[in-house]
């Protein structure tokens, strides 16, 4: 591939006469690249930049020169140097008639220039000239520049001029892809530069014939689905028949071959945005999809020589691992992909490692079971021991998120004894992720408290504050814990342990060091003498927690208090003014002629209220900002089902456990927000806001819905009512017909779309809207092809199935392009009737049952006349309508022979109801009197709404 | 999406510096330099990613200009050849080993442009360069992947400049870092 080079000579180094060499230029590179040492060129480069800010003062450049010295700070600032000058002339360079000027004058302002720079607003008009230059190239260094540098106000200037390249007809394919991309960044940065109405037009892009166009706009789609999934749902069908196309089809430019597989950056793309929707419905897309993720898993158990072939199947792969996953529905694919992944995480590939473990992690995040990974435990437990840091700690995120209470045990002992070799940089997660497990799966008291303080005694300096904090909220908030963690941690701090340790010993020994006063060792002296100790060797911030143990154990311990009283002086002394202040304030609270007050301060802390985790809220945080949203996030599925609920770091996990019971927690109701002695906490435990978008765009409108009917849609749907097939829709443009059959409950409708133009539609999309989802079912059998020849036809067939009574009629939205795009919206003649068979009865059955179904609710009538004048009617029109309606005529039913009697039933999966007419047509007077009764009051009123709109038209209306 | 580009030698001297994301140039050289210092240590053997080290992460968020969509980065993915380091730094919605097949696709484009390319070709057409990356990436998102539209899009810019005569191959020991058969690319 690489020797392509050969072809074009015209343009290569041997003879590119057109580009006139900046011998400045390259000279002062020269000199730069033969200084030695890193002063020498420091004052190579001073020079120069004297030199530069000379001639630009002295002004009078030419074109020429103030290229070669913008090319000389660009030079200048690759090598690390800060240049803050030059911008100005640099900007002015975009402006000029020549090419190569033009152009450096772009790279200087993508590489000077970011984009609150106060010189950008000085170019938006340079660029908008650029932009709507007849010079394709100019117009790729326009919308280069945007793509770079482009805020707010670029974007509010300049978007509708990108986007008219992009959807222009007339733009040339490489400006088309530049051009999404550059959209692209400007929505990132302001979402409300994308119209609503635009949805449609960039979707149908998606089927581009260039691929390069097509790879962009699939990643403009994708950003846009994230904060717009319903308006861009369309997207989603779009992208299933793609891919489908691109892997099994192999339908992909010569060029786009990478090594063998087709595009596997399009493959790559396609495949995430199929994870930002949630399982699709529909059987066919179904197909699509499972057809495309098994091609691709069967072509990768060949493991092919060529490592760049082996990179891109395998990337395609694991992003297709990472679909089947979020789909969730494929069990054939799970066991496969189970499997695959075992392999890979023992593979001797060290990057097919890497993203085996990834991959298991997505998995265990989203896996029902987690039985299929615990089988790997082992190998897994031995890549924390990798030779690479990248596979440790993927490991790492592996096992926290395999862990449950049936394995936690082992798994932490496993982190605990890694811990002490781990790497700096990964400890203090480690750490974290220790706390959240032991806290999470703990089923027993002295489990806890063991590991959570070994933890802390091995970590030490790794601990962040919200681990050991954490610890003294939980035990504060459970009785049994107290008077065993109270032992422990006064034998931890007896020994030479942790300043870490000292803390949650002051704490805790203050609150329930009394409980455990009576044993043997933990006598209120000894616990003095051990915190003590601790002063000297600490810091403030825990001598100042020892010092309020201190004044509880007043309270607590009157026995000692002549020795707590000499440690408060002592430190009234303090050169620390907290501690100094502190001490004072214990002394005089504690020789106070009653102890009233100190009672009352030195009461037992209340239970801290319920409230997220801190170290939850500190892990996720290393997750947060990025503007493609994660599908998933590293945790069991836990933390997954909360992030569908968006707040993934809100929910209050309990500090109140039970350590009996295996569930994992009882979620006690919030208390309010109580003061009490940690309320600085709470700043810090402030939870984080995962993905609330606050640019949420406003509500779309459904174009595909009744609201956007197009003008005479009604002709072919008052003809198709009655009839089961015929023409829905024509125009000097397209033919739409359509051939329905109905079967007990369900219905097939065939449309047949014929292109009656002299040119082909491109990325023909049909799109159906159901208002009545609950009742009637959908299944869209197959997608019309995308592109229509002219003179060419092309099919879709869609099920419909009648669950229960439903009322409103489905819509569909049939779009193409054709130089622009055309959209044409059309009800669908799906009505409730469509579902009945005529039925025979004879005359008693049906006054019998007449009588059984009986009056209101079950009953309906109406009396109404024809809506025009100039209509009229006729006993064969009646007697049409009423068959049309499936409607089983009983005659001689009726003493009176004009009226008309009818029975019929109606099929819907739930059941079938018997319905009963009776038509009362007066010639004379035009008017007519219906009832109609049926064993289901919601199905009366339905039919006679359409019976009505129907017959009122009369003879000479519409048919 | 991604965040930057980079491309620097064995010594650590950056031969390419592209930011999607705007940063100070001060940060900017501590990045290169911090990021050079994990990738250089890194085995032959070791794979192609390193999730980028909070350190790291926190110091280039704080100096971004706040905007709505922040991206962190969170993955590095680089490939070594002979004398260069290309590295990716990207966040972690990206795929890693598409990132990696882009960095390949780049180098190739890179070698059709200046016929086996060298550090040198680099360091003295740095416009074509970015020209070549231009092709590739907008705005953070790949464009183009297709060698010779990515190549063919450089050469209508007719920027592909002579290198100079009297700096020859290799003159200060650095060496060709590609060949032009496709199918012997050393690059791990």
């Amino acid at each position: 591939m690489a020797s392509g080079s050969g072809g074009g000579s015209l343009f290569s180094r041997n003879s590119s006469g057109n580009v006139p060499a900046m011998r400045g230029l390259v000279s002062f590179i020269a000199d730069l690249r033969n200084a030695r040492a890193r002063e020498l060129e420091e004052k190579r480069i001073n020079k120069e930049l004297a030199n530069i800010r000379q001639k630009f003062r002295d002004g009078g450049l030419n074109g020429y020169q103030k290229k070669k010295y913008v090319c000389k700070l660009l030079y200048i600032y690759i090598l690390g140097w800060n240049v803050d000058f030059g911008h100005l002339e640099a900007v002015n360079l975009i402006s000029a008639t020549k090419y190569s000027e033009k152009q450096i004058g772009y790279l200087a302002v993508t590489l000077f220039l970011h984009e609150e720079h106060e010189l950008l607003h000085l170019v938006v008009n340079s660029i908008r000239k650029d932009l709507l230059d007849h010079n394709e190239l100019n117009n790729c260094l326009a919308l280069h520049a945007i793509a770079n540098v482009g805020g707010k106000e670029m974007g509010e200037a300049l978007s509708g001029d990108v986007h008219r390249l992009l959807i222009s007809p007339a733009s040339k394919a490489f400006v088309k892809k530049k051009a999404a991309l550059t959209l692209l960044r400007l929505y990132r940065k302001y979402p409300n530069i994308v119209m609503n109405e635009w949805a449609e037009r960039i979707i149908s892009l998606m089927d581009d014939p260039d691929m390069g166009v097509a790879l962009s706009v699939t990643s403009l789609v994708m950003a846009l689905v994230q904060d717009n999934q319903e308006q861009y749902k369309g997207s989603y069908m779009k992208a299933a028949n793609k891919l489908k196309r691109v892997v099994v089809d192999g339908e992909c430019a010569e060029g786009y071959y990478y090594y063998n597989v087709p595009c596997p950056w399009i493959q790559v793309k396609l495949l995430k945005l199929l994870q930002y929707y949630p399982p699709p419905e529909d059987s066919h897309i179904r197909k699509l999809i499972r057809e495309a993720l098994q091609k691709i898993m069967d072509s990768a158990l060949e493991m092919p020589k060529n490592v760049q072939q082996n990179n891109a199947q395998n990337a395609v792969l694991f992003e297709a691992i990472n679909l089947v996953i979020h789909l969730d529905t494929e069990q054939d694919l799970m066991v496969q992909i189970s499997t695959r992944l075992g392999k890979f995480i023992a593979s001797r590939e060290t990057n097919v490692r890497y993203l085996g473990l990834e991959a298991m992690t997505h998995l265990a995040a989203r896996a029902e079971t987690l039985d299929p990974i615990k089988k790997h435990q082992s190998i897994i437990i031995g890549s924390l021991r990798d030779r690479d840091i990248s596979v440790r700690r993927q490991g790492l995120d592996l096992l926290y998120s395999m862990c449950d209470t049936t394995n936690a045990q082992a798994i932490v002992q496993e982190l605990l004894r890694y811990l002490q070799s781990a790497d700096y940089a990964i400890r203090e997660e480690m750490v974290l992720k220790i706390a959240i497990l032991t806290e999470k799966y703990a089923t027993d008291v002295q489990w806890y408290v063991d590991i959570s303080l070994r933890l802390i005694s091995m970590a030490g300096d790794h601990v962040s504050d919200e681990v050991w904090q954490r610890v003294t909220q939980i035990v504060t908030n459970n009785e049994e814990l107290q008077i065993y963690a109270a032992q422990n941690i006064l034998q931890y701090v007896k020994s030479d342990c942790h300043e870490t340790l000292v803390k949650i010993g002051g704490y805790l020994l203050g609150e329930f060091g009394h409980l455990i006063a009576d044993s043997k060792g933990c006598s209120p002296i000894e616990q003095y003498m051990a915190l003590n100790g601790k002063m000297r060797g600490c810091s403030s911030s825990t001598r100042a927690i020892i010092l309020s143990c201190f004044v509880k154990f007043v309270n607590l311990f009157p026995e000692i208090k002549p020795q707590l009283l000499q440690t408060f002086r002592a430190y009234s002394h303090s050169l620390d003014s907290e501690l100094q202040q502190r001490a004072c304030e214990y002394l005089a609270m504690a020789t106070m002629p009653t102890d009233d007050l100190l009672r009352t301060v030195c009461d037992e802390m209340p239970p801290f209220p319920e409230r997220t985790s801190a170290l939850l809220s500190r892990l996720h945080q290393k997750h947060a900002g990025t503007s493609d949203k994660r599908t998933w996030v590293v945790g069991g599925k836990d933390a997954n089902t909360e992030l569908k609920e968006l707040s993934i770091a809100h929910q209050p996990t309990g500090l109140k456990r039970s350590f009996t019971n295996a569930t994992p927690r009882d979620n006690a109701p919030s208390a309010t927000n109580g003061t009490n002695g940690l309320n600085t906490l709470s700043s810090d435990l402030a939870g984080l806001d995962m993905s609330i978008d606050t640019n949420k765009v406003l509500k779309a409108p459904n174009l595909a819905s009744a609201a956007h009917l197009s003008p005479d849609w009604e002709i072919g749907y008052y003809r198709l009512l009655l009839r089961s097939e015929g023409v829905l829709y024509e125009d000097a443009q397209i033919q739409i017909g359509l051939r329905t059959e109905y079967r007990g409950q369900l219905g097939c409708l065939i449309f047949y779309f014929a292109n009656r133009s002299p040119f082909p539609m491109g990325s023909f999309t049909t799109t159906l809207d159901n208002r009545a989802a609950e009742t009637l079912k959908t299944d869209i059998k197959g997608l019309p092809d995308t592109v229509i020849s002219p003179e060419g036809q092309s099919q879709q067939t869609i099920m419909f199935e009648a669950k229960n009574v439903f009322e409103d009629p489905p819509t569909i939205r049939i779009s193409y392009l054709a130089g622009s795009l055309q959209a044409l919206t059309l009800q669908l003649p799906v009505y409730l009737h469509k579902y009945m068979d005529a039925a025979e009865l004879s005359g008693d059955d049906f006054f019998k049952r007449w009588k059984q179904i009986g009056g209101a609710p079950r009953e309906a009538q109406r009396i109404f006349g024809l809506v025009n004048k100039n209509r009229t009617m006729s006993m064969e029109f009646v007697r049409r309508v009423v068959h049309g309606f499936k409607w089983g005529i009983l005659d001689g039913v009726d003493p009176n022979p004009k009226n008309l009697v009818g029975a019929t039933v109606l099929h819907t999966t739930d059941g079938k109801f018997g319905c009963l007419l009776r038509l009362e047509p007066n010639m004379d007077t035009q008017m007519f009197r219906i009832t109609i009764r049926a064993t289901d009051e919601g199905v009366p009123p339905i039919l006679i709404k359409a019976m009505e709109e129907r017959l009122s038209q009369g003879i000479e209306g519409v048919l | 999406m991604i965040n930057a580009v980079l491309v620097f030698n064995n010594a650590g001297q950056p031969r390419l510096t592209k930011f999607y994301t705007q940063l100070e140039t001060s940060v900017q050289q501590r990045l290169i330099s911090e990021i050079f210092n994990l990738v250089a240590n890194r085995p032959n053997s070791a794979c192609n990613f390193l999730p980028l080290p909070p350190l790291l992460a926190n110091s280039s968020k704080s100096s971004t200009p706040t905007t709505p969509h922040n991206d962190t980065p969170s993955l590095v993915t680089y490939r070594h050849y002979a004398t260069l380091y290309f590295i990716v730094i990207s966040t972690s919605t990206e795929s890693p080993l598409a990132l990696l097949d882009l960095i390949q696709v780049f180098v190739q484009a890179l070698d059709g442009l200046f016929e086996n390319v060298c550090e040198l070709d680099l360091i003295f057409n740095f416009e074509t360069l970015h020209a070549a990356l231009a092709e590739m990436i907008v705005g953070g998102v790949v464009v183009e992947t297709q060698l010779d539209k990515v190549i063919e899009g450089v050469r209508s810019q007719g920027t592909v400049a002579k290198r100079p005569v009297n700096e020859g191959k290799g003159g200060l020991g650095f060496a060709g870092f590609g060949r032009g058969d496709g199918n012997i690319w050393a690059g791990r």
